[in-house]
């Protein structure tokens, strides 16, 4: 045990650890007093078992990872299928399966999954040497999977695949004819996502952005209470547990997509200004991994868990203040779920073995 | 494995995702920073303003009894299904579920919604009203379904007599969106104020303070904690002069019939008795929501909500006469002595004028107490309707009396000046048209109430009385009243030769006269009858063809006893024909009561279902412990 301990990089484990425990007392906070009382008890559970899990993954060795990404991705993909024939619908939307009493939320590993695949396969030869036709069905890989996820519906979540693609530009560099069709693709791609894709409660989230007075009591009224309850923080907080949004109810989705109110609120911009900065530390440390690692696929790996992240965060906490639009992205080490906490874990657990390697070299 | 090149590239690349990594972060703070640091003191004062609320508790209103102490309106507690979180949670869909369940218009109900939370403050959207048991135990499933409602305890008016004294006590509701407007610091939207009767024209005697509860609320609305509490102040307690009794016997003469009748009580204006009928039951006015009753009455074309006491026109037919021979007698053109001579009929201005018997050689006395229309034809003759005027308002005719209820018209008699602003069309006065006003018809236009006056001022020799419904106000500490000092009478300078002479004549009226009917044995009652035409007819013949409506309003106006007058009445029975055989009777029947029964046996209190009511009330107490 001591030797796999040894496997853990103190700058990358100290700033997740730090994150995990705020996010606990926010949830302990949030919990209080409602249904979800005990629901920071259990998320511990998932904490120690995602810890675990990271431990474990350390000390593997990240070549035999690789090795075995076609499994896991063909897992992957199995599970996503599985969501559709034995999925379990909640809320309109078909995301869940329940496995032993617990629902599991598949496309929260396969985002993982599909991105260890698709580091191996574009670490497979140099970088100079990817072709077109290589990369098209690398992209394939990923937008197969996310295609299943927009199908449950799961925009945030289809959506949070999307930054493994940045992996083409890292080995490639910024062409200005890619750029170029990226932006082509992505106009088309949005013209068609608004006409064809988008439910209206979709599109309704994305109008509320742009004036978000215009519907209090319905999309605008989460999004207003959430923006009341962080500015109420000011700059010291209101206090553990004494955030009035919070503890009066009047923040919506306290436990998950607005959980980071509750933190602003009670800890106020001092709060914010600490957790965005762990959360910095953290990605910089993931990408400091990417630059020292031993081969490409080690690289491209940590460069996507880093943009993985980077996206949520930035997402979520974007959204919460109001500046980009509700997407139902949860916020990595803060909103409570199972299957999110263990599949960040996981990833860092490879991101950790990266670094181990390159340690031990 | 790779050539420096491509290395040095990827680690290039792999900085410049550090440096978006921090530019990202430092936006987030800039987007936090905005929010926590320079729009935080809006942020709080919005955080306030939804969790801190000011909720009104309404005070009950006063307590109504009659002069002797019986319970005429009450107050019971009534439990209202309410919306009470101001801020809505979630989408329309709610609203339009909740809607479908209670059976409302979703957009009617949008509607209040939206109209509450514009004004804001502690306005609750009433969504049922008064829940019965059954209203009760669905209200709770819907609070199951819907968190955001809640069952609101709210002090409600009964009243016991329900159409017995409906236009005397009047109605409460909602306070009117335009009085709103006029006097926001008076009233709050919501607020239950008096609309009509005494509830309207006493309302700031009897409405109490509402009290307020400061509150910190959930985002649906429940009370988390109380800061500050001020409890309401209930209305004062109010003794009407109303004989419950009396008014009983006055509703019941009229039965269906329509009219108005009242009684004055002689010592202090106190009025017993007010009835006009139809009459209307207050109760209904109390459900703000369904509005299918209200509406029946004020569609209905007898317009039951008209006062036809203080608000009702007629005109006074022979009860008149008395005004024209106090102003021939003051025009010193009519002695006690003078006689006409009646034979049935006589032209005057080339009309041949009917009298209603041949009655010989008459003088004033005789032809009062017959009620002789040629002797005052002859007075018409010799007066000009300036004259009848001016005697109309120097014995108070054509002044409002004063009495405590809204709205009260204005008794008209015509004069010139009358004609010139009123008749634009025809504004000169012609001498043949005063032979009509001499016997209380064409233009006259009176109200019962000050018909009574204008007798209780023969009552009292010569003093107007300002009639009013107010007794006084109960004195919680001793527990008794404290009385209402009434208006002091005003002298009119009533010559007491010429008294005496209207006295023995209106006496005469019941004691040998047209109203010699309605004799009460033992007791001497004064009055002079009265017949007004509602329409013009040819002959008996065709009068008798006539429809209900068009015939003649019937009219008795007196005082009792006539050696000592306590009490003055004037009684209106419409489209009922001779004043002697519809109208006295009435008087009859309320002299009768008032001076001989009332003593012996009086009548029960108003609302004699009044146990059965108060048992469903102690019910529904019991089931009190589900509201918060």
């Amino acid at each position: 045990m001591k030797n796999r301990l040894r496997a853990l990089d103190a700058p990358l484990l100290l700033p997740v650890l730090l994150l995990v425990l705020m996010g606990t007392l926010t949830l302990y906070s949030a919990g209080r007093g409602t249904s979800q009382a005990n629901l920071w008890l259990k998320q511990s559970l998932w904490y120690s078992l995602g810890f675990v899990a990271m431990v474990y993954i350390a000390t593997q060795s990240p070549r035999r990872i690789f090795r075995l990404s076609l499994l896991f991705y063909g897992l992957g993909i199995l599970g996503l299928v599985a969501v559709f024939v034995i999925g379990k619908k909640i809320g309109g939307a078909q995301r869940w399966i329940a496995v032993a009493g617990q629902t599991f939320q598949p496309s929260e590993l396969m985002k993982w999954m599909a991105l260890l695949f698709v580091s191996h396969r574009l670490g497979l030869h140099p970088p100079e040497q990817l072709g077109g036709f290589e990369l098209v069905k690398t992209s394939a890989l990923v937008l197969f999977p996310m295609l299943l996820v927009l199908k449950q519906p799961d925009l945030g979540m289809a959506i949070s695949f999307l930054p493994i693609l940045v992996l083409i530009p890292l080995l490639k560099g910024m062409r200005t004819k890619w750029v170029a069709l990226g932006l082509v693709l992505t106009c088309a791609g949005g013209f068609v996502a608004w006409n064809k894709l988008l439910k209206p409660y979709q599109k309704q989230r994305v109008l509320t952005l742009l004036d978000p007075n215009a519907d209090l009591q319905g999309t605008g009224y989460q999004i207003n209470q959430s923006r009341i309850a962080i500015g109420a923080g000011g700059f010291f907080g209101q206090g553990f547990t004494a955030g009035s949004q919070t503890q009066l109810n009047f923040l919506p989705v306290k436990t998950t997509d607005f959980v980071f109110s509750v933190w602003a609120e009670e800890r106020g911009f001092i709060g914010v200004l600490l957790a965005l900065g762990l959360f910095g530390l953290l990605l910089t440390r993931i990408l400091e991994i990417a630059r020292s690692a031993r081969t490409i696929a080690e690289t491209n790996f940590c460069v996507g868990a880093a943009c993985i992240l980077g996206l949520h965060l930035l997402v979520n906490v974007g959204m919460v203040v109001g500046v980009l639009p509700n997407k139902g992205m949860v916020l990595p080490f803060f909103s409570a779920g199972g299957s999110s906490t263990l599949s960040y874990f996981m990833g860092l657990g490879v991101v950790m073995a990266v670094a181990y390697r390159a340690k031990l070299k | 494995m790779l050539d420096g090149r491509t290395r040095t590239l990827i680690q290039k690349r792999i900085e410049a995702l550090k440096f978006f990594v921090w530019i990202g972060i430092v936006g987030l703070l800039v987007a936090y920073g905005w929010v926590q640091l320079v729009k935080r003191r809006e942020m709080q004062e919005l955080a306030l303003r939804q969790a801190v609320k000011n909720r009104t508790t309404p005070a009950s209103r006063g307590i109504i009894f009659d002069r002797s102490g019986q319970k005429l309106v009450d107050n019971r507690r009534a439990l209202h299904l309410v919306i009470q979180a101001e801020e809505l949670p979630g989408d329309s869909r709610q609203v339009q579920d909740l809607a479908r369940m209670i059976q409302r218009d979703p957009d009617d109900l949008k509607r209040r919604i939206a109209l509450s939370r514009q004004v804001g403050g502690n306005h609750l959207v009433v969504l049922q009203e008064n829940l019965d048991d059954a209203g009760l135990a669905q209200a709770e499933l819907l609070r199951a379904r819907f968190p955001f409602l809640s069952v609101q305890v709210a002090p409600r008016r009964s009243y016991l007599g329900e159409d017995l004294a409906g236009h005397a006590l009047g109605y409460v509701g909602e306070v009117d969106e335009k009085l709103l407007e006029k006097e926001p610091a008076r009233y709050h939207l919501g607020e239950i104020v008096g609309k009509g009767g005494f509830e309207a024209s006493r309302n700031n005697d009897i409405r109490g303070v509402d009290g307020q509860r400061r509150i910190l609320v959930d985002h649906l609305g429940r009370e988390m904690a109380l800061y500050g509490v001020k409890d309401p102040v209930p209305g004062r307690s109010v003794y009407l002069t109303l004989d419950a009794g009396l008014q009983q016997v006055l509703k019941e003469a009229f039965g269906p019939e329509n009219g108005a009748g009242v009684v004055i009580d002689l010592r202090d204006g106190g009025i017993l008795a007010l009835y006009s009928s139809p009459s209307y039951d207050p109760n209904i006015f109390l459900n703000r929501l369904s509005q299918e009753m209200v509406q029946r009455y004020l569609r209905n074309p007898v317009n039951p909500m008209l006062n036809r006491v203080t608000q009702g026109l007629y005109a006074p037919g022979s009860t008149f006469k008395l005004l024209t021979a106090l102003a021939a007698m003051e025009k010193g053109i009519l002695k006690p002595e003078t006689v006409f001579y009646c034979g049935g009929h006589k032209m005057f201005y080339n009309r041949d004028y009917r009298c209603d018997g041949a009655h010989g050689s008459v003088n004033l006395i005789q032809a009062i107490a017959h009620s002789c229309d040629i002797y005052f034809y002859e007075l018409g003759m010799r007066l000009d309707v300036d004259d009848i005027n001016a005697a109309a308002k120097k014995y108070g005719i054509l002044e409002k009396t004063g009495v405590d209820l809204p709205h009260e018209a204005v008794s008209r008699v015509p004069s010139r000046a009358w004609a010139k602003i009123f008749r634009p069309k025809e504004p000169k006065w012609y001498a043949g048209e005063t032979i009509s006003v001499v016997i209380g018809q064409a233009q006259n236009a009176l109200t019962p109430i000050a018909l009574a006056r204008f007798y209780g001022m023969f009552a009292t020799r010569g003093k107007l009385i300002t009639p009013h419904l107010l007794y006084g106000f109960r004195n919680e500490q001793s527990g008794q009243m404290d009385l209402f000092q009434s208006p002091a009478p005003r002298e009119t300078g009533l010559d007491p030769k010429i008294w005496s002479v209207l006295d023995e004549g209106l006496a005469q009226v019941v004691e040998i006269g047209t109203a010699k009917a309605s004799k009460i044995p033992g007791l001497a009652m004064a009055g002079k009858t009265g017949t007004s035409q509602v329409t013009t007819f040819v002959d008996k013949a065709h009068y008798a063809k006539l429809e209900k409506k068009f015939k003649d309003n019937a009219l008795f106006a007196g005082y009792a006893p006539r050696e000592n007058p306590q009490i003055v009445f004037a009684v209106v029975a419409e489209n009922a024909g001779f004043g002697a055989s519809s109208a006295a009777p009435i008087a009859k029947k309320l002299c009768e009561y008032w001076f001989v029964n009332r003593l012996k046996n009086p009548l029960p209190p108003p609302g004699g279902k009044l146990p059965d009511a108060f048992k469903l009330e102690a019910r529904k107490e019991e089931g009190e412990g589900v509201a918060p």
